[in-house]
């Protein structure tokens, strides 16, 4: 080992410096030869004949030198530098190729490298904290109520701090906006609440001031507030006394104690996140820290050195068992679900993005194939420089590597210009990526990245390069040398590679455009979905009461009558309501409830249906049906009967065979939790989860019953969404000056963006899927190409022998179908496997949708004889007498 | 590259490359050469060329190192003297040779009384 090493170094030296040791050697056998002519003179021999003998004795100089410097050197990297050299003059020679195979390889390579960056940014990038891996989520589940996972109540999360071992620090984290004034136009904020040990869990560093300390969190503190340094530059102007100063939210004042860097975000809350509070201090969560039922707050912790989440999940489940035992009423059931907090984060994502790296994978393939094609009939025409260089005496791995040095400058090339175009890719993917993507990572081209394209084009450049290079040296060698430029002279297996190649282009071609078909149907299909209700002209806007302002419900409800009276008195504005949510838009409320008079539920069943509360209008401006008995009306305030308006899927699947009209249901949003409301009517179903997912069971309450510290309006008008918006913050402002209008847009603009990360992945698709058939075009259209100007001959004497044109183009195109049904005949069971793996992605359409086989198959054939008709018809215009003649 | 057939060959006359060196101390190519073909009878003539690639191939494993001086007869030429790394290799790699040629000896003994 060691004088091996020694030996490169001496090479290295050599190499750098080579007409100093020719030189010396040159000397060195200048001395030899007079040494051994001395010999021959003082044996009697004549000068002359004694030198001549010397020269023999020693053998040819030029040839030791030549030894002695391929000894000496790094015979390798210089041959490499030498091919290397070769191939750029080749390529230059063959502009339109090389531009070609370059681009082609480019576009792949490119279009890998942009999604694989962000890929990395999002799946593999460690987390921007401290020992990310250190970090999980704790969240509760209750398998029998069939929760995956929820927060924590204050009290569990207190009693898992003290009596763990196996985490250093647990935090809990909520989002919530909360209204800031005092500075310019009343906004609204978008909070972090913590508890105090957050930051110093999460290790990191305020920007100025200090992060919370456990007094922080302690009941009777005085409020205290960490806000961005984004608000920091923004809203306060970079304030150098910002320190210390005191800013209002939701009319109370916090003292600001530290600035957080623009960097740093907090995990898994896909808000803003403007200022951070501790949870104490919270208006809303503030007041429910004392109580065990809820299941509020997300909390996640940094496990201790060398404690496995293996270990931590035991001994939760002990505590948990411990606070079921001891609490059964709020912990029966319930457990605790322990995930590393990076596998948490990425979510869903993870296989979305994974199918676009695979798809651009494929893009990539059948960029090579094309390629390998193109150089297989390169190979060919240079058959005869190949045979002249067997001929000579060149070895057949030396040919290999010339060849494929020349693929590595290619692959080079491409992989340059693919940086380039990945660095455009990157910048249009951020922008297109849907706000929903978890980015705790910013999206860039970084080194990893770089390295990826490298070692990329790379794997690339040998792929294609191999193939035809291992031909080229393989062909018979007086075959070519006598055939005299290989026109006719392509043997069997090459053309049988080729024809391989560009069928299996087509085969990968077929399964991107049969998920990119899919997901196309798919998309089309949840956009036409209906989602139950009227979207169109419909403008949402929302407005958030202060609690510490307005704290009694009666508040509430007294603010959102005055502002719905006001608006529906506006011109244009009559048909205005408010709900709270707004389906799909603002998400959605679940709520266990009761049937009055039901035998007791099993404990596996739970009866649960998403809450709504809602102004009478609500129904008519939504365009939501009343299917029997009647909906809410102005008599159904606080001080009258509750009651409560189902859907057809509540009524459906609690009430089989039966009228629920006079029922009653036992339901109230917390802490107002058991309140009896007698059903009065049936309303038709609404999607209120997502398009994507069938409508559920829904319950709605009339909003003077079930007031909220907010409202949203929805208003039908054919009014500009910017009047609108406009007289509803000037009837806002009318009534408290300080109440931010929030979130104001069209329904239809807002639904469109609950599906955005669907059409991020349909589009993108569709863009490989198009690329993929371009491709597979170009190869197909190579293959038949070159066979056709092989054929020259062939065909002009079947003209001559009275074939008519249109046979000729029959032949011909024959051939090209051929091909593509071998295509198509391996793609379909390759497609039907990918589509299955691309199965939950879909809406409303099979992973085997025979429509989109079919017609996918249609379009790649007549891509294919698109492709394959142009050289059909060059080779149907050949004269007989040129291509006879041609010979 | 060197076809490798000669690997045989190479190792012998670098064996004896060294074994030269460590007997006469240092010499020049010619000698070297010379000194060669006189212990052998001249029974081996070897092309004088051939020394050379053998003596690149030892210097660059550092086993011998070389240096110009000065002949009998006044002659600028290149000395080559054996290192203490190549002793220690000259000691090993004649065992080895004493061995195998001794084993290869029993052998073609054994194969000719069959």
């Amino acid at each position: 080992m060691l004088s091996w090493i020694r030996t490169l170094g001496s090479r290295t030296r050599a190499w750098l410096w080579p007409d100093r040791v020719d030189q010396d050697f040159e000397r060195e056998l200048s001395t030899h030869l007079d040494m051994l002519a001395d010999e021959n003179i003082r044996q009697g021999v004549p000068p002359e004949e004694a030198r001549r003998a010397a020269r023999i004795k020693l053998g040819g100089v030029a040839q030791l030198k030549e030894t002695n410097r391929e000894l000496r050197g790094l015979p390798f990297i210089e041959t490499f530098f030498q091919d290397a050299r070769y191939a750029t003059r080749i390529l230059r020679k063959n502009p339109g190729f090389t531009a070609v195979a370059v681009l082609t390889l480019a576009l792949g390579i490119g279009a890998n490298t942009a999604i694989f960056s962000v890929v990395y940014a999002v799946l593999l990038k460690p987390l921007p904290y401290a020992n990310p891996d250190q970090l999980v989520t704790a969240f509760q589940a209750n398998t029998q109520e069939g929760v995956p996972e929820t927060g924590v109540s204050y009290p569990n999360f207190e009693e898992w701090r003290a009596q763990n071992h196996v985490f250093s620090e647990l935090a809990g984290i909520t989002a919530h906006q909360l209204t800031l004034t005092g500075r310019g136009e009343p906004s609204v904020v978008d909070t972090c609440v913590v508890t105090p040990e957050h930051f110093a869990l999460l290790d990191v560093k305020p920007l100025q001031g200090r992060i919370f300390y456990p007094e922080d969190g302690k009941q009777g503190a005085p409020p205290a507030v960490i806000v961005s340094e984004h608000l920091w530059r923004g809203t306060f102007g970079a304030d150098p006394k910002m320190l210390g100063s005191s800013i209002i939210l939701d009319k109370r004042p916090f003292t600001v104690v530290g600035i957080m860097p623009a960097g740093f975000r907090s995990p898994f809350l896909n808000t803003k996140q403007e200022v951070w509070i501790p949870l104490v201090q919270d208006p809303l969560f503030g007041n429910w820290m004392a109580r065990r039922g809820g299941h509020w707050l997300p909390a996640f912790g940094r496990l201790k050195p060398g404690v496995s989440i293996a270990r931590a999940q035991a001994e939760m489940d002990a505590i948990s068992e411990r606070l079921a035992s001891e609490f059964p009423a709020e912990n029966k059931g319930w457990t605790v679900r322990l995930v590393p907090l990076q596998k948490e984060i990425v979510g869903d994502v993870r296989t979305a993005l994974l199918v676009l790296l695979a798809a651009v994978g494929l893009v990539l393939l059948i960029a090579c194939a094309n390629i390998a094609n193109l150089l297989l009939t390169r190979a060919t025409a240079r058959s005869k420089e190949i045979a002249v260089r067997v001929a000579l005496g060149a070895g057949r791995s030396r040919i290999i590597r010339q060849l494929l040095s020349e693929t590595a400058v290619l692959g080079m090339l491409g992989g340059m210009v693919g940086i380039a175009l990945a660095y455009g890719g990157v910048q249009v993917l951020s922008s297109l990526i849907p706000g929903d993507v978890p980015r705790l990572n910013a999206i860039h081209v970084d080194k990893l990245v770089l390295a990826f394209a490298l070692v990329l084009s790379a794997i690339a450049s040998v792929a294609f390069g191999l193939v035809p290079a291992m031909f080229s040296v393989n062909s018979n060698i007086g075959g070519s040398l006598r055939e005299g430029g290989g026109r006719s002279g392509e043997s069997r297996n090459r053309r049988r590679a080729r024809s391989v190649l560009a069928a299996a282009e087509i085969a990968l071609a077929m399964v991107l455009l049969v998920a990119a078909g899919l997901l196309l149907r798919s998309f089309s299909k949840l956009t036409a979905v209906s989602p139950g209700f009227e979207s169109q002209n419909i403008v949402k806007a929302e407005v958030s009461l202060p609690q510490f302002q307005y704290s009694k419900p009666q508040q509430w409800t007294a603010f959102s009558d005055e502002l719905l009276t006001r608006i529906q008195a506006q011109p244009g504005l009559q048909n205005s309501a408010i709900a709270i949510p707004v389906p799909i838009v603002d998400g959605f409320i679940n709520l266990g409830f009761e049937i009055e008079g039901a035998a007791p539920k099993s404990s596996s069943e739970s009866r649960t249906a998403d809450y709504v509360s809602v102004s009478p209008e609500y129904f008519r401006v939504m365009g939501i049906p009343l299917l029997s008995g009647r909906i809410f009306n102005q008599q159904d305030i606080a001080s009258a009967p509750r009651v409560t308006l189902i859907s057809k899927a509540l009524a459906e699947r609690y009430f089989p065979n039966q009228d629920p009209i006079g029922k009653h249901l036992n339901f109230g949003f917390p802490p107002n939790g058991e309140v009896s409301r007698e059903i009065v009517g049936i309303v038709g179903d609404v999607r209120d989860t997502s398009l994507g997912n069938a409508p559920g069971p829904m319950m709605y309450v009339p909003s003077a019953q079930a007031p909220f510290w907010g409202a949203d309006l929805v208003v039908r008008s054919t009014l500009s969404t910017s009047a609108v918006a406009a007289a509803i913050r000037q009837e806002v402002r009318r009534i408290d000056k300080d109440l931010p209008v929030t979130d104001v847009g069209k329904l239809p603009d807002l639904l469109d963006a609950s599906v955005s990360q669907q059409r991020f992945r349909t589009f993108l698709l569709g863009v490989f899927a198009g690329m993929a058939l371009v491709l597979a075009a170009t190869g197909i259209f190579g293959v038949i190409s070159y066979s056709v100007s092989c054929r020259t001959n062939e065909i002009g004497i079947r003209v001559a022998l009275g074939a008519s044109r249109s046979t000729i183009l029959r032949m011909i195109l024959r051939e090209t179908l051929l091909l593509t049904f071998a295509g198509l005949l391996i793609g379909i069971p390759c497609a039907l496997l990918a589509s299955h793996l691309i199965g939950h992605m879909l809406f409303g359409v099979s992973a085997h949708d025979p429509a989109t086989l079919v017609a996918v198959a249609f379009v790649l054939a007549a891509a294919a004889l698109l492709a394959g008709y142009v050289p059909a018809r060059r080779a149907m215009r050949v004269d007989p007498m040129t291509a006879l003649r041609y010979e | 590259m060197p076809a490798d057939k000669s690997d045989i060959l190479q190792g012998t006359l670098d064996l004896m490359v060294l074994k030269t060196l460590e007997a006469m101390g240092p010499l020049h190519g010619y000698g070297i050469a010379r000194r060669i073909e006189q212990i052998s009878k001249e029974a081996l003539q070897i092309n004088q060329g051939t020394i050379y690639a053998s003596l690149v191939r030892l210097m660059q494993k550092r086993w011998i190192s070389g240096a110009w001086g000065t002949s009998d007869n006044n002659r600028k030429a290149k000395f080559y003297s054996i290192t203490r790394a190549g002793g220690k290799q000259l000691n090993t790699q004649a065992e080895n040779w004493e061995r195998i040629s001794a084993v290869i000896g029993r052998v073609l003994r054994m194969a000719g009384q069959g």
